[in-house]
């Protein structure tokens, strides 16, 4: 049923088929706008962080002693009356739970949404054996009925529009249905339904909560089919992934507070069940529910006791990490993801459905952070998602030509620096001269057209450094300059101005010409120790102790810097404390010359040029930076215009360009649409690499809005 | 909280979700919404597990005047009849307008699933600001087993079909608070 690509080539042909679906596009990316509004209706006046570090907390210390807790519940729970399980993978899962029909002489079974069946298959395995099966969530139900898998764990049934489903339920109810009755159809399901509800002998349920202390089951559920689920047939049998289990109410509280308010923005979903143990059941002979709890482990034990990995398991299943990534966006679940979707789901399939299914999807993440800023886990999402491609290139004991070429050019600055510049002497004859490469290197295939290349410059900012460096007496503040590849060999002017801004406001500049690339591509190419490497010879040329600020224009490398120097080294004594002396003194233009220079309006021209701006990932997410480059755009007396999505990537990632041009090209035509929808005259960000993808965008569009960096924007406002 | 907050953010965040609030001062008002709701919806059933049989004399005397039957229990003989079910909350939380229910009771059950409509009595005192203050209340009751709680907030929903929000798919399709201010009778 659910066929998953396993190379690169196939899943291209898919992720086309899903680029070329304008219902699927416009319903998700409605769905991606509308989620954001709701979600911050609910967390209005709640502190997100906070309650992202207990439930963090709680679940880490969960994972700890799985085992133990299981022990824990399965007393409790057979106390009251339940046979609780232990299922090592899904195979003996499925048995247990199809013997437990068998036993019963069951015949017809209703189900209510479960993630862990869907994992196991459950149904399939089921149906093979004889027995009926009805899903009863309407999703559910629906991608039933058309024996496909769900789309997202939420709303699994997302990617269908109302005609496909007035279509099946026509064909099923043998009448013609209205597409525009929704209510009609959900009488329809809420009909037909009930008779299963009724003729059913047999419930299985999910579990959202699984509570050691008091052996109870936790369920949400909207539309009640849970609720019906449990309670009229004779037989309940609960499916739940062993990393379900909490201590106690309490910790399940915690959860539930935050589940539904970033699943879809509700404070609570309409039910919410606990059931301790086999209540009353008149359709029982001896009027006792035969309640039975099966736990999934399926690698889950693995997992928790693995360093990294573990991580994952402190998911809470509530979608939103594929609600705001911008490619899931694009392509919805079924390209996104195996049984469990969007980022979470490139992580669990490894896990879960191994590496065949697991090759190509982990390759297809930018690396923008949305799915880590709004996780309430707090799971660091697109670094797990790194180090699930790592180990399956570890496992088929395979290095792509790509990373040996870049691990070797990285970690040796001069050959390096000595390729940009061959590659200014080989780009000749495409830029005749211009700013853009014009045409293509016949290597790059032909979805590589949609934005123009950068050229890169015959002087890098380096070779100019001695030339334009200013002397300042008596400076207020020392800074070394972090320039980052682009800026360096593609954008020096974006540097230039920052010196002379800098220079005005008494601010001493150093570029150590030591400084190579920040080692973020390496890191995103999983080739870790190249990234170390570089790190370090960053750190050593920018002595942290000879200045008071690490400044940089480049939004990518300050959070590399910042926030992946100290996670590289996170384990190591003797760099620990240098790396985090070093990152401290991190920091990105905007915010340094907001909160550092405190520069006032007064140096300022008042031009209202009107603006639109883009707010990096790196940034963003990344720095956590957002106020302070459109509190300068105002101080600077230009006239910011807000437009749609601003902190939603351009799709530049990197290498993720180069690797999945479609979908780059794809989320860089809707940053592109929602610009030109304000009357902005130049579009503004903070981040050398979002500039490249930017301005190749609209020079391709032939759009007259100029695409620029804040810095040399805000230093041409200053009054000479 | 002080009580009359705590009694208007549970109304407000349960009306927030399509549940219809009203105020009742004893049993009898109780009785007469019921019935009045039944026969404006043009139903002819209702049931309400949790009533001492003089409240259920008091009620079906009500309804009956209306023409409307009482069902009375085990309420597994009557899965396609009910209209409306009457039932006691056990705890308001006002944080989201959500009503506990201690649904032990095959036939409380049954009553609040499989209703058209479900109403609530909802004492005034037994509303809590948020979902942890009944954390030990709660756990307490848990440890006496078996036990089956609902938390019901609103009636049933679903958005499964293009994201847009559809009442009533598998539960009641209307959702009645009724809060007491006295002490229930
Ligand atoms: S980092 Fe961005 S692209 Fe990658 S999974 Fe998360 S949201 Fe999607
Ligand atoms: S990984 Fe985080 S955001 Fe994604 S489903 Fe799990 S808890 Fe939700």
């Amino acid at each position: 049923m659910i066929q998953t690509a396993s190379d690169m080539k196939t899943y291209k042909k898919k992720l086309k088929e899903s680029l070329d679906d304008p219902f699927l596009r416009t319903t998700l990316d409605n769905f991606g706008s509308s989620y954001k509004l709701s979600r911050a209706k609910a967390f209005e006046n709640l502190d997100f962080d906070s309650l992202r570090n207990q439930i963090a907390e709680g679940k880490d210390a969960s994972i700890l002693c799985l085992e133990e807790l299981f022990g824990t519940f399965k007393t409790n729970a057979e106390k009251a009356g339940a046979v609780v399980h232990f299922a090592r993978d899904a195979e003996e899962a499925n048995s247990v739970i199809a013997s437990i029909a068998s036993e019963n002489r069951v015949r017809n079974i209703v189900k209510s949404k479960s993630m862990t069946a869907e994992e196991t298959f459950l149904n399939t395995h089921l149906e093979k054996k004889g027995f009926k099966v009805t899903e009863t969530d309407l999703g559910e139900w629906i991608i039933q009925l058309r024996h496909e898998g769900p789309s997202h764990m939420v709303m699994p049934a997302i990617h269908l529009s109302r005609r496909d489903v007035a279509a099946l339920f026509s064909k099923m109810t043998g009448k013609e249905q209205n597409p525009d009755d929704i209510s009609g159809m959900v009488e329809v399901a809420r009909k037909q339904l009930r008779n299963e509800f009724l003729e059913a002998d047999m419930g299985i349920s999910g579990a959202n909560f699984a509570i050691a202390e008091t052996g109870t089951i936790g369920i949400c559920t909207n539309e009640g089919n849970a609720r019906l689920t449990t309670t009229l047939p004779r037989v309940h049998v609960v499916l739940a992934g062993i990393d379900k289990l909490v201590p106690d109410l309490g910790s399940a509280l915690r959860i539930l507070k935050v589940l539904p308010k970033n699943a879809t923005g509700q404070a609570i979903t309409s039910y919410v069940t606990w059931i301790t143990g086999a209540a009353e059941c008149g359709d029982s002979f001896d009027s006792k529910k035969i309640l039975h709890i099966v736990f999934l482990d399926n690698g889950r034990l693995a997992m928790s006791k693995d360093p990294v990995f573990s991580e994952a398991l402190r998911c809470i299943r509530c979608g939103a990490c594929a609600n705001v990534c911008p490619i899931y966006r694009l392509v919805g679940g079924h390209k996104y993801g195996h049984v469990y979707i969007g980022a979470v789901g490139l992580i669990l399939t490894y896990f879960y459905h191994g590496r065949e299914n697991a090759r190509a999807i982990v390759r297809n993440c930018l690396n923008c952070q949305s799915c880590k800023a709004v996780c309430p886990a707090g799971i660091d999402l697109p670094n797990l998602i790194k180090k699930v491609y790592r180990t399956v290139l570890n496992d088929e004991h395979r290095r792509p030509v790509k990373n040996v070429l870049l691990s070797t050019v990285l970690k040796n600055r001069k050959l390096f620096h000595f390729l940009l510049r061959q590659a200014y002497l080989v780009q000749q004859p495409l830029t005749r001269g211009g700013p853009f490469i014009r045409h293509l290197p016949l290597f790059f295939e032909r979805e590589h057209g949609f934005r123009s290349l950068p050229a890169i410059v015959r002087r890098p900012f380096r070779d100019q450094w001695e030339q334009w460096r200013p002397h300042v007496e008596s400076p207020k503040h020392r800074v070394a300059l972090f320039g980052g590849c682009v800026m360096d060999f593609v954008y020096p002017e974006q540097g230039k101005a920052l010196l002379e801004l800098l220079a005005r406001h008494n601010v001493a500049v150093d570029y150590p010409l030591e400084q190579t690339c920040c080692g973020l591509p390496a890191l995103m190419s999983v080739e870790e120790t190249a990234a170390k490497e570089a790190a370090i010879q960053n750190m050593d040329a920018l002595n942290s102790e000879k200045y008071d600020y690490i400044l940089t224009l480049c939004a990518s490398c300050g959070s590399h810097l910042k926030e992946n120097y100290p996670k590289m080294f996170g384990g190591e004594s003797d760099l620990r404390f240098r790396v985090r002396k070093f990152a401290e003194k991190v920091i990105d233009f905007s915010s340094f010359t907001v909160n550092v220079l405190k520069i006032s309006p007064d140096v300022f021209g008042k031009s209202g040029k009107k603006i639109a701006y883009h707010s990096p990932c790196h940034l963003c997410r990344g720095l956590h930076v957002t106020d302070e480059p459109r509190k300068l755009l105002c101080f600077a007396g230009l006239e910011y215009i807000p437009s749609k999505d601003e902190d939603v990537c351009c799709g530049f990632g990197g290498s993720y360009s180069v690797e999945f041009p479609e979908i780059s090209a794809e989320i860089l035509r809707r940053k592109l649409d929602n610009v030109e929808k304000t009357d902005a005259e130049v579009l503004v960000t903070d981040c050398p690499g979002c500039v490249m993808q930017l301005r190749g965008g609209m020079d391709k569009r032939g759009s007259k809005i100029q695409v620029r960096h804040i810095a040399e924007v805000i230093a041409e406002e200053i009054i000479k | 909280m002080q009580k009359d907050v705590l009694l208007n953010t549970m109304k407000e965040n349960a009306e927030s979700v399509q549940s219809v609030v009203s105020h009742i001062k004893n049993m009898e008002e109780a009785f007469c919404y019921v019935s009045d709701l039944t026969r404006r919806q043009g139903g002819s059933t209702v049931t309400a597990p949790g009533l001492n049989i003089d409240e259920r004399i008091a009620l079906q005397e009500i309804c009956g005047k209306q023409g409307i039957r009482f069902l009375s229990a085990p309420l597994r003989n009557h899965l396609r009849e009910i209209h409306t079910s009457l039932t006691f909350a056990d705890w308001g939380i006002a944080e989201t307008g959500t009503l506990v229910l201690d649904s032990t009771s095959e036939d409380l059950r049954i009553a609040t699933m499989l209703a058209e409509s479900h109403v609530a009595i909802l004492p005034a005192i037994r509303i809590q600001p948020d979902a942890a203050s009944l954390e030990s209340g709660l756990t307490a009751l848990q440890k006496i087993f078996p036990r089956y709680m609902a938390f019901i907030t609103g009636p049933s929903r679903t958005a499964d079909i293009e994201r847009i929000l559809t009442i009533g798919v598998h539960g009641p399709r209307e959702l009645h608070i009724l809060i007491m201010e006295e002490n229930e009778s």
